[in-house]
């Protein structure tokens, strides 16, 4: 087992590269990356109870209810049941949004100066009348514009809260859940979730810079520093794999699971980059094969702990705690190959290679 | 050598038993502060229109601050660059957030009410000159005087005029042969309560003394009758004569409010009773030096009109003459700049309270109710320490010594407790979320693997042979610095970004608790347990 490396290194180089092209298909092309709430705007309803129902059920009595499309995922798990829905916004509270927006834009627009100011307050009140009209059915009148602003949007929001809780009471009645049930609930308006995305983006983009300069300050060669950058590469690449074969959306919560699978796979490739190229005595290929002891060790701790995290997440429902076990369960499984396959071999060649000069 | 000479000796052993000390007391005395989570509660992510300069920032906060939460006992809303606002809150009835949620939208509801009328509201001021150039401070002589211009819209100018015609009198003649005038006062309101006010002979003789007396910080002025104030409340104030009351006459009251608002004294039986009849009863607060009732009223600043805008040179008969102003000024004293500075900035904050076409565009939010974070906390204590245990028997299967496993076991414990005790610091109080949790988990699993790394390191046969046990650990601990640096730089972008973009607090936890893991163990924990190792080594090549 010791000359593991020797013999076999460059054909191990090529697995985790062949292994590469399916999965960049399928997190990029084809079923894809899905973006989760938080970065597109929409809501979500998760209830916990103590009955199991078919997701079909709960799609069609939501469906029913709110008019516009849902997405249910149904949890059964020994010890507690949930339905996870999701939908957009409803089309009334968009329009309403639209025309308080043109409300607002008038009065802010209005010059105080401006020979104009009564015909834009008019105009404005007109507005905010008719989201009210559109969200209560009420018919009102107001000589104030600010008033009939403050009125409309007050609207907005108990229609949006009333949107919400109309849907647990129907569910409540028609699933016959009783009063052990427990609601969480996420509202984001599409724009933020924009910016939110924006966020997401810039903070990964940063990140991978800092771990750059960090390493390569660290090993001060090109190829180390290259074999720990693709191997990272590959570790978040299997973990979005995962999320596409679980269903699990981009969210800023993945986003935190995705830098987990980065750190967890710095440390194993660090561990075994300095091994290799740093320490001294024994064979490139044997002082690879001591850091495969080490980092299976670190693996099988750390799947120890993701065992245990899924299975009570999994039980009781922590939804968060699932998402970031099953995804960082990937990342490890993507470290085993890319490190102890593609990483190694690359560390061991061009060690003896240098050794050979 | 005794035991305390030996542990200072190995400064390593000292420095983690000081921290574990430090954790204790700060978990003892503050406690662990769980985030939403678990607390149950709402987070509240306020979009705004557009980008606004900090200062805009500072002042909408306090808008919305005092608005939601006026006795200020929650978390702070706290902003996220120029453009977003964070708030929590421990709400979770979808009433209660509806109305918080129309609260951060509009701001606030602004009155000024003179002799028990409303004379103008917030809705009708169009704007708050603040590029005026009459708006600021200016120095008077020894003193300095602010000057708060604005405009009213067109109905609130003429009724102002309506009501404030003549209201002020002559009360005697200036040395230079001009009349000096007595005017009346106008109260300024936020968010004036629609209820029944109640409260007993006690608080109210207490309140009457303390309105005579003025409080300078409050902007109560001295000789301030509580008749008139609460007059101009337009609200109902009983007072209970030896904490009882006849339940046939408030009955009546009924049918105008279901409000009520009673000062902290009135007794639960009397709350309960109140209840009973059919009131929604809340207690409002007292606030240091400040009498209740002035809170309880929602009062905010008492400001004498002055004779140029009464149109006291009109004749009293021929009110149609009488001069319609749409600008008004007001305007103060104060001794010092920065006084007369915060003077003027509160009352323009007040003014524009309700006057802002809001600047909201979006609320998004998350509510978890409080039962589920509680079952929440207790899944995932149980997690954890399943997780822990699972991983002291890998170590123990992979290992077979326990001379090993116990302090690497031990490691973890101690880099757990300091990390959750540095959370608890006051300083910190970092709330201890999901977002948290995961960064522990982040931290921990890091350090199990330090741990591993320094263990192969030094017991290493191969290297053993070759390398003095000193170099062993160089090797070792530059592995595990490494890594510590590493994910420092994977993180640090997440904590230094997330005060300025939006949509990052969730994540600021969980990068803050990694950060704090990584630095906790490459410079407290993981050099003691180097030093353990190192002895235990010593002690079997002795042998």
């Amino acid at each position: 087992m010791q000359d593991f490396y020797k013999t076999h290194y460059k054909k191990l180089l090529f697995i985790p590269l062949i292994i590469a092209i399916p999965l960049l298909f399928i997190v990029f092309v084809f079923p894809g990356l899905q973006q989760g709430i938080d970065l597109r705007g929409g809501n979500v309803l998760i209830i916990h109870f103590d009955k199991e129902v078919s997701a079909k059920e709960v799609e069609s009595i939501v469906e029913a209810e709110l008019g516009i499309p849902v997405t249910v995922s149904a949890i059964n798990s020994p010890t507690s049941h949930g339905v996870y829905i999701e939908y957009d916004k409803d089309k009334k509270a968009l329009d309403a949004e639209i025309l308080i927006e043109k409300a607002r834009l008038l009065l802010a627009d209005a010059n105080l100066t401006s020979a104009d100011l009564e015909a834009k307050e008019k105009e404005s009140i007109a507005f905010s009348i008719q989201a009210i009209k559109l969200l209560s059915g009420e018919d009102k009148n107001f000589d104030n514009a600010k008033a009939a602003l403050n009125d409309a949007q007050s609207s907005l929001s108990i229609f949006n809260e009333n949107t919400s809780n109309k849907l647990k009471i129907v569910l409540v009645d028609k699933l016959n859940l009783g009063e052990n049930a427990e609601f969480q609930h996420r509202n984001v308006s599409a724009t933020f979730g924009e910016a939110a995305f924006g966020s997401g983006i810039t903070i990964a983009f940063s990140a991978a810079i800092s771990l750059l300069i960090i390493i390569f300050i660290f090993f001060r060669q090109f190829v180390p520093v290259v074999g720990i950058i693709c191997a990272m590469i590959f570790d978040v690449l299997m973990a979005m794999t995962g999320m596409v074969i679980l269903g699990i959306p981009l969210s800023l919560l993945t986003i935190s699971a995705l830098l987990m699978v980065v750190a967890s796979s710095v440390d194993t490739n660090i561990m075994l980059t300095s091994k290799v190229i740093k320490e001294k005595g024994s064979t490139p290929s044997s002082r690879a094969f001591s850091a495969l002891k080490t980092g299976l060790t670190m693996s099988s701790t750390t799947l120890s702990a993701l065992i245990a995290m899924l299975l009570i997440s999994f039980l009781f429902q922590i939804d968060v705690v699932f998402q970031i076990a099953a995804i960082l369960l990937f990342g490890l499984l993507g470290d085993l190959i890319a490190t102890w396959l593609m990483n190694a071999s690359l560390l061991v060649w061009f060690t003896e290679k240098m050794v050979r000069k | 050598m005794n035991f305390f000479d030996k542990l200072m000796k190995n400064w390593q052993y000292a420095l983690v038993i000081l921290f574990v000390i430090i954790s204790l007391l700060s978990l003892g005395l503050y406690g662990i502060n769980y985030g939403i989570d678990f607390n149950g509660g709402t987070l509240f992510q306020v979009e705004l229109q557009e980008k606004v300069s900090n200062e805009e920032m500072a002042r909408l906060v306090n808008v919305i601050s005092a608005r939601i939460d006026p006795n200020g006992f929650g978390t702070p809303p706290s902003p996220v660059g120029g453009k977003y606002i964070l708030i929590q809150t421990e709400e979770t009835d979808s009433v209660a957030l509806e109305k918080i949620e129309t609260r951060i939208r509009q701001q606030g509801k602004f009155e000024s009410n003179l002799d028990g009328n409303i004379i103008f509201t917030g809705d009708e001021i169009r704007k708050v000159l603040r590029s005026d150039r009459s708006f600021g401070v200016f120095k008077a002589g020894t003193s300095y005087e602010w000057s708060l211009p604005f405009v009213l819209n067109e109905k609130a100018s003429i009724s102002f005029m309506e009501s404030t015609f003549h209201k002020c009198t002559t009360t005697g003649t200036a040395p230079n042969g001009l009349p000096i005038y007595t005017c009346e006062k106008t109260v300024f309101f936020l968010d004036r309560p629609t209820a029944l006010i109640i409260t007993t002979q006690e608080q109210y003789d207490k309140d009457s003394a303390l309105l005579l007396e003025g409080n300078k910080f409050s902007n109560i002025p001295q000789e301030t009758q509580i008749e008139e104030l609460i007059e101009d409340s337009m609200l109902t104030l009983i007072v209970l004569d030896a904490n009882t009351f006849d339940k046939e006459s408030i009955k009546a009251h009924l049918a105008l409010t279901p409000n009520v608002v009673v000062s902290p004294d009135v007794s639960t039986s009397i709350k309960q009773d109140l209840n009973s009849i059919g009131f929604n009863v809340t207690t409002s607060e007292i606030k240091e030096g400040i009498p209740w009732i002035w809170t309880a009223l929602g009062t905010k600043q008492i400001i004498s009109l002055t004779e140029g805008i009464t149109n006291e040179d009109v004749p009293e008969d021929q009110k149609d003459r009488a001069k319609i102003f749409s600008t008004l000024r007001i305007t103060g004293q104060r001794a010092t700049i920065q006084e007369a500075q915060s003077d003027l900035e509160e009352l323009a904050v007040l003014l524009e309270s309700g006057s802002l076409p809001t600047p909201v565009k979006n609320i998004s939010k998350e509510t978890i109710s409080a039962s589920l974070g509680k079952s929440f906390l207790d899944n995932i204590v149980f997690m954890g320490i399943l997780a822990l245990l699972i991983i002291g028997i890998v170590i123990y299967l992979r290992y077979r010594n326990l001379m090993l496993t116990i302090p690497i076991f031990a490691t973890i414990l101690a880099e757990t407790l300091i990390l959750v005790g540095i959370l608890s610091l006051p300083f910190l109080r970092q709330p201890f979320d999901l977002a948290a949790f995961a960064g522990l988990i982040a931290a921990l699993g890091s350090g199990v693997n330090a741990e591993i790394v320094i263990v192969d390191e030094l017991m290493n046969k191969t290297k053993r042979e070759t390398l003095s046990l000193l170099q062993r650990v160089k090797d070792g601990l530059f592995i595990i610095t490494t890594s510590a640096i590493t994910m420092i730089g994977v993180m640090g972008p997440i904590v230094l970004l997330s005060k300025s973009m939006p949509g990052l607090s969730g994540l600021y936890g969980f990068a803050l608790v990694a950060i704090l893991g990584a630095i906790i163990g490459v410079l407290i924990t993981r050099p003691a347990f180097t030093k353990i190792v190192e002895t235990i080594i010593e002690k079997k090549e002795k042998q």
